[in-house]
């Protein structure tokens, strides 16, 4: 063969190979068309996720946040790259929530909850009490006594506001899932379109939660697993050591949710409304508006206000609002706050009949 | 096969040698873009000759030399080299080529030494165990024995030319090509090459030198080709060329004028020539130019024969289009050949 | 023709690969440049280290510029934590100088070479132009593995003599033996590596393009800086697969417990495609390019 037309020969054939295969790599996972599932009522399909067994499971879960939040400046922004998670199935699990180069890792292993933060090297020991102990699933958060009546009860109540449905199925993580839509009745004053959760058809597990606004196809918010696997975890997994030149912090569980201790600051809401226009109001103490604002110099969270919210004036007083995707806030001048899945018409509303 | 060109008439014969050929090509042509580099050459290297390639810059001798080697694909025609067709048998052939193309070409940073053990591992003759006894073998033989640990970027011009001329000889070859090899090198530098490649002749060794200066292929070469312009103009052995060529008889004369006057009327061709006049012997014998002389009382202090020299030939095939203007030398052969002047 | 064909046949003498390929390390490891290269990042995680002591508090998470790459918010955890030291150090030298190394021993292997004349001198002795590539691209991977093994061990040397022997722990809080330790950054080091060959490769193919061995390192300076930019938009998110430094954030997944392989996975299977697509086009331009 002349050596100029193998030369091109083989150039195309080696960078065809590579493209190809970057191609491959390209190709979004789950792509594929939905599954064929036989149908399913709301009803079943509700209660067969309460009373489903916690399988043993590691995954990643992915968020994807469309909220459209505003971009503070030297703010870092809020976002977990991805987190996986393990399950042994029987109350013992691990989460590792991986921002940039650091992981925030939390280990259930049924007695005690550790929370070690590699980026300040610091481990915070939880003991749980002993009733919470025995419970299963992901929560922690105790027994499920009647799957069946828990989740009647629960689809009543929402029910009340929304219409249940079961909307076709989906591909999740590469398993087969049903999807269960949650709409807003029409009388529900909302920004939010519909909640969207599939559920693994086999182990009845939530698989993916969506929310989406009007106007949108994307989701505003999504947290899902992008991948799963199901099957027996290795036990190393849900022992954690704290290692050495760790600071070690003990707490008990009785001192607020195990998760995210409260600081001492920390606003109370109530909440207003009921369904989906919910509106929760609160109060922000004063010295939190004057305090400055992360990762700046001379702005304090008053100026920052003014910066990323528009100012609104009504029954209430004077005001800002910060508008997201899913919702909105509403910072009055003088330190009460409302924020809800609403239009700010909402707010202004809830807080001058109040 | 006979080449003309200007009036010069190379001998049958001489572009034929009777021996093998160790370097042949046929039709050679290549082209870079619309630029024609080389073509239609037809080159023949004699085994055990030392064939000098001459021609100024620029007409094409680097190019033929890089294709006899491989290393450039003809754009059309053949190259065989020791009987391998090129650049396909490059593998076959080059072993038993050394070669200095365009310059040495060696890494600044490293010794003598060990630029030339560098080249020397990927020397397929050569054993392992033997490199360093052929690179030392080959660093005394163009003397650079006591120079050779230190880095080549210090070296002088000869130095590095000697060095490349150290790469070529690594290994005994059945060949060796020399671009342009006195390249800056100083008389006593120009010295030793000639000596090194009268050895290799000697050895029997093929030589391939090309060189813009007429006077070192006269001086080493057996055999000479002359390229211009992208194309062989004569070819063949140096003797033969050196003889042919118009003959021409050399005429000292205090009355220059009084004398071309005279052959002129006689219709016999003569030019201008530092020692007197050069007359043209193919229009008219020596003594038919001598009587004319003398029947018009133009006083002559001496005739001899000059014999037309590879000089004379290169400059009138070279300067032809550098220096159309100023072609005294040539017109009156030109003048000669074609209609006679009146 | 037949004659041609038959002489083509026969076996032509060749010197031994390895002959070649120990020449190409010796001349590539004596080769002043590639030294100092060498030594400088040799010298990076010392100094990453000695500054991480100077500094000493870690700072709030997220107080400093945060995502601005993998290596840099890997530094938070790297003050008390010998083990994350030297694929810390590795990941913000991926960014851009080890790259750069690369691109530099790819230029040198055969724009540099032809420079100097002296590619000439290994097609003439001959060198078959297949295997000249075989050797330059060994070359080139030499020196991506030096410059990666030279960082891992003052890496972990200077790790383990700022924090001492103890304070070997995954970013998950796992205790990790020494020899644990060392081999989850000859994970991170052979990770990064083959990163490294994928940018060998690239600058190798343009290496056989030119003559002008800057041209090849401006190139792949100019492409990492493009590549970082293109990556770092989030309207071009389905190019993103396609860019080699997609997943180079991903070097940290080593440190984690137990390790996520997905994008480490993701991004050597690009790696090798990008080595497939460069040394083919290296090999098509070194077969036809004039001598």
């Amino acid at each position: 063969m002349n050596p100029k037309r193998k030369a091109v020969a083989v150039a195309a054939a080696g960078t065809a190979l590579g493209v190809a295969g970057l191609g491959v790599i390209a190709m979004p996972a789950g792509a594929d068309a939905a599954p064929e599932l036989p149908p399913v009522s709301a009803e079943a399909l509700v209660e067969s996720v309460f009373s489903a067994e916690s399988p043993a499971l590691s995954g990643t879960i992915e968020l994807d946040n469309g909220l459209g939040l505003p971009a503070i400046p030297g703010a870092p922004a809020l976002d977990m790259d991805s987190a996986r998670v393990h399950n042994d199935g029987e109350g013992r699990s691990r989460l590792a929530m991986q921002d940039g180069g650091t992981e925030r890792t939390i280990v259930h292993d049924g007695a005690t909850v550790w929370n070690y933060d590699s980026a300040s090297n610091t481990a915070t020991k939880t003991t749980l009490p002993a009733e919470a102990a025995t419970g299963h699933g992901m929560t922690g958060d105790g027994q499920v006594t009647d799957p069946t009546s828990a989740a009647k009860d629960v689809l009543q109540a929402v029910r009340q506001s929304s219409t249940v449905t079961v909307d076709g199925t989906a591909r999740v993580a590469d398993r087969a899932a049903y999807e269960l839509v949650l709409t807003p009745k029409p009388t529900e004053r909302t920004l939010l379109r519909e909640v969207r959760v599939a559920v693994d058809s086999e182990t009845r597990l939530p698989l993916r939660l969506a929310v989406l606004t009007h106007g949108t196809t994307e989701p505003a918010l999504q947290v899902g697993f992008s991948d799963v696997e199901f099957g027996p975890q290795p036990a190393g997994l849900f022992r954690f050591t704290p290692p050495p030149g760790a600071t070690v912090e003990e707490r008990q569980a009785d001192q607020g949710r195990e998760h995210a201790p409260k600081t001492e600051a920390e606003p109370q809401f109530d909440a207003v409304g009921e369904g989906w226009d919910t509106v929760l109001v609160g109060e922000v103490p004063a010295e939190l508006l004057t305090q400055q604002a992360p990762g700046s110099d001379d702005v304090n969270v008053r100026g920052l206000l003014g910066q990323i919210g528009k100012p609104v004036t009504g029954s209430f007083g004077s005001g800002h609002v910060i508008s997201t995707n899913v919702g909105n806030a509403l910072v009055t001048d003088d330190g009460r706050v409302a924020f809800g899945a609403v239009p700010e018409q909402v707010l202004i509303q809830t807080l001058g009949d109040r | 096969m006979s080449t003309t060109l200007a009036g010069v008439d190379v001998p049958e014969g001489a572009s034929t040698p009777a021996g093998p050929l160790a370097a042949r090509t046929r039709g050679l042509r290549k082209t870079y873009g619309r630029t024609v580099a080389v073509d239609q050459v037809d080159l023949d290297v004699p085994e055990g000759a030392v064939l000098g390639m001459l021609g100024p810059n620029g007409s094409g001798k680097t190019t033929t030399i890089r294709m006899l080697l491989g290393l450039v694909r003809p754009t059309a025609g053949e190259v065989r080299l020791l009987g391998h067709p090129m650049p396909e048998g490059a593998g076959h052939a080059l072993p038993d080529v050394g070669a200095l193309v365009e310059g040495p070409g060696f890494h600044p940073f490293l010794s003598g030494r060990e630029n030339l053990l560098r080249m020397a591992a990927a020397e397929p003759r050569l054993t392992t165990s033997d490199i360093r006894g052929a690179v030392d073998a080959a660093l005394e033989r163009v003397g650079l024995s006591a120079a050779a640990n230190r880095r080549y970027r210090g070296y002088s011009l000869g130095m590095k030319q000697r060095l490349g001329l150290a790469g070529a000889l690594l290994v005994p070859r059945r060949m060796v090509v020399l671009d342009e090899p006195t390249n800056g090198l100083d008389p006593a530098g120009t010295r030793e090459i000639r000596t090194i490649i009268a050895e290799l002749h000697a050895a029997g060794v093929t030589v391939l030198v090309s060189s813009h200066l007429l006077a070192e292929v006269e001086a080493t070469c057996t055999h000479v080709a002359v390229l211009h312009a992208g194309t062989v103009v004569a070819q063949g052995e140096l003797a033969e060329l050196l003889e042919s060529g118009s003959p021409s008889l050399l005429v000292s004369t205090p009355d220059t004028s009084a004398a071309m006057e005279a052959l002129r009327s006689k219709r016999i061709p003569s030019r201008l020539a530092p020692e007197g006049i050069r007359v043209d012997l193919t229009a008219a014998t020596a003594p038919e130019v001598l009587a004319a002389l003398v029947r018009a009382d133009v006083p002559v202090h001496e005739a001899r024969r000059a014999r037309t020299g590879l000089e004379d030939l290169f400059a009138r095939l070279t300067q032809q289009e550098a220096d159309e203007s100023r072609m005294d030398g040539l017109s009156g052969v030109v003048e000669a050949d074609g209609e006679a002047t009146p | 023709m037949t004659q041609a064909t038959m002489t083509a046949r026969e076996r032509a003498p060749r010197a031994p690969l390895t002959r070649l390929l120990r020449a190409e390390l010796r001349w590539i490891f004596r080769r002043p440049r590639t030294l100092v290269v060498l030594g400088m990042l040799a010298l990076l995680p010392v100094v990453v280290g000695i500054a991480l002591t100077l500094v000493d508090s870690p700072g709030p998470p997220g107080g400093g510029p945060n995502g601005a790459g993998g290596g840099e918010s890997l530094l938070v955890s790297a003050g008390g934590n010998a083990l994350v030291l030297p694929v810390a150090a590795l990941g913000m030298a991926l960014a851009l100088l080890l790259p750069l190394a690369a691109a530099m021993a790819g230029a040198d292997a055969v724009a540099g070479e032809t420079a100097h004349g002296t590619l000439r001198g290994w097609l003439l002795t001959p060198v078959s132009r297949g295997r000249l590539l075989l050797v330059k691209a060994f070359g080139v991977a030499a020196v991506a593995v030096a410059a990666v093994v030279a960082m891992a061990l003052t890496g972990i040397v200077t790790g383990l003599v700022i924090n001492g022997g103890g304070t070997l722990f995954t970013l998950s809080g796992t205790t990790l033996s020494f020899p644990a330790a060392v081999g989850k950054v000859a994970l991170a080091a052979g990770w990064v590596a083959l990163q490294l060959w994928a940018v060998g490769a690239v600058a190798l193919a343009i290496s056989t393009w030119t003559e002008h061995p800057m041209l090849v390192v401006v190139s792949v300076l100019a492409g990492t800086i493009l590549f970082s930019v293109l990556g770092a938009l989030d309207a071009l998110d389905w190019l993103h697969p396609f860019l080699l430094n997609d997943s180079w954030q991903a070097i940290g997944d080593v440190l984690r417990d137990p390790v996520p392989t997905g994008e480490l996975t993701e991004g050597a299977l690009r790696a090798l495609c990008y080595i497939a697509i460069a040394l083919s086009i290296a090999y098509a331009r070194l077969t036809t390019k004039d001598g």
